[in-house]
């Protein structure tokens, strides 16, 4: 037996094995999400380029996705997987609307994505997700999840591709980490929007799955506003 | 009631030539010989009273349990055969489980009901989720919770269907027991007023002479949500209520139905 192997690590063309081929499921298209709450709003921004490899798809591709009028979801990592799951997720809203007779908050739909991708543990959604939203008392919040539905609740959070390239950055200029004289003034909307954008024009420097454009969803109680801003193309 | 004789009677899955269900009849009229059970619902909270037949001095009366917890924020109390109305208070309490597991939230009071509905006209034919079940569920049930709309009263009958309401009753002594909430009932109750006036209509409508061994009550509020009243509590009550009125009226208004031994 051990003769046997032996051989056919020299000789693969004699080998006696069943031929076995691998097809890989997941593709990595990239894309980064960032999202930073506030008392009263939450912004949300997610680069438009979809790429594999060295090639890109499109420079216009739109990763956010709107749940109900207070919840906004951000998709990077394998576009066929963040497709499904944002159908599945869509007809989940609405047939709890027509269930229950009221629209999803945005904590149920926080848990209710934890829980579908949990159940798909051992073939995962591979997404990078982050959830936003205001909450029953309309405060701005952001729940970030890992492949298998692991959720945890943040005031802001990078993820995707720059995912850990940015979230540093953002511990540092919203969380006011590692700071000699760390400022306790409440975050503005204007100041969230301005490092969401310096951030991606950083991570656009660095990471070739992140640029050509930021889309921005700013949510307020009075609806959600849309932005675009640009990045660099190469 | 059904004297135009005819086979109609028989199946659960079969509409009679008049368009009617008679075993779903015949189930509705079965929950007319269960003990009654009182819902009142006010702007403080919702309280239910029911009574309980203790049929023999040798019966231990804390083991009849009529009202019981579904969730923190859903109580029910039923009326009928009490062997089915565990089924459907399982269900109640998976459904609260389940929507708390997917949503993180309570469920309404009004989703709970439907999921029981959903159980309750499963008689008929089997299909994908089980086999058939021979007959509708003889049970009578008085849904009491707090959700985003505050407090809440539901009540569902065999046929699955289920109405919101201020007050109502439930089981033998339901019809005379109706007539005098909707005469007592008004928007502005304070609990405690709903709790004395729910214990003098069962206390009308009762056989036996009521005491704080034959009636349970519960009360479901915004602070303290499910809330089953003591011994104590209920003694407490009922001397509340006899200073209120204290010539209590024995009333007439007592079901002449024989009582059959399952349904309590």
């Amino acid at each position: 037996m051990m003769m046997q192997t032996e051989m056919n690590a020299y000789y693969p063309d004699y080998s006696t094995a069943p031929i076995q081929r691998q097809i890989n499921p997941y593709a990595d298209n990239g894309g980064s999400v960032v999202a930073i709450a506030g008392n009263d709003f939450v912004v949300v921004g997610a680069d438009t380029r979809l790429s594999s490899g060295f090639s890109i798809y499109t420079r216009n591709q739109n990763k956010l996705f709107p749940m109900s009028d207070t919840t906004v979801l951000g998709c990077a990592g394998c576009w066929c997987d963040t497709l499904t799951l944002t159908r599945i997720l869509k007809s989940r809203m609405q047939m709890y609307q027509q269930e229950h007779n009221k629209q999803m908050s945005t904590t149920a739909c926080a848990q209710m994505l934890s829980t579908m991708l949990y159940y798909k543990r051992f073939f995962p959604y591979y997404i990078s997700n982050i959830l936003v939203g205001l909450d029953n008392e309309g405060k701005g919040c952001v729940y970030s999840y890992d492949p298998i539905g692991h959720c945890e609740k943040a005031t802001y959070r990078a993820g995707g591709s720059a995912g850990a390239l940015l979230q540093p950055l953002l511990d540092n200029q919203i969380g006011q980490k590692n700071l000699v004289k760390p400022s306790s003034e409440d975050l503005s909307q204007e100041k969230a929007l301005a490092i969401l954008k310096d951030v991606f024009i950083a991570a656009a420097e660095r990471d070739i799955y992140t640029g050509d454009s930021v889309l921005i969803n700013i949510i307020t109680k009075d609806g959600t506003k849309v932005e675009t801003f640009e990045l660099r193309k190469d | 009631m059904f004297l135009t004789r005819s086979e109609y009677d028989r199946g659960v899955n079969t509409f009679s030539p008049e368009g009617r269900l008679f075993q779903v009849e015949y189930a509705i009229e079965a929950i007319k010989l269960g003990s009654t059970a009182i819902g009142i619902c006010t702007s403080e909270g919702v309280v239910l009273a029911v009574e309980k037949r203790i049929t023999s001095p040798l019966m231990e009366p804390t083991t009849i349990e009529k009202i019981v917890e579904v969730d923190k924020h859903i109580g029910c109390a039923v009326s009928g055969l009490m062997a089915d109305s565990r089924t459907m208070i399982d269900r109640a309490r998976i459904e609260c489980q389940n929507h708390w597991f997917v949503y993180n939230e309570n469920i309404s009071i009004e989703s709970c009901a439907q999921g029981v509905s959903n159980l309750a006209i499963q008689f008929g034919d089997s299909d994908d989720d089980g086999a058939a079940m021979s007959r509708p569920f003889g049970v009578a049930i008085l849904f009491a919770g707090i959700d985003e709309k505050g407090p809440q009263l539901y009540h569902m009958d065999p046929s699955g269907t289920f109405v919101q309401f201020d007050a109502k009753a439930i089981g033998s002594g339901s019809e005379g027991a109706q007539q005098s909430l909707q005469e007592v009932y008004h928007r502005s109750m304070t609990l405690e007023e709903a709790t004395t006036a729910a214990l003098t209509i069962l206390k009308q409508v009762m056989e036996e002479k009521l005491n704080s061994a034959n009636v349970e009550v519960m009360t479901m509020t915004p602070k303290d949500f499910f809330h089953m009243f003591t011994k104590d509590q209920v003694e407490e009550s009922l001397k509340g209520m006899e200073k209120i009125e204290p010539e209590h009226q024995r009333s007439s208004l007592e079901s002449g139905y024989k009582k059959s031994p399952s349904i309590m």
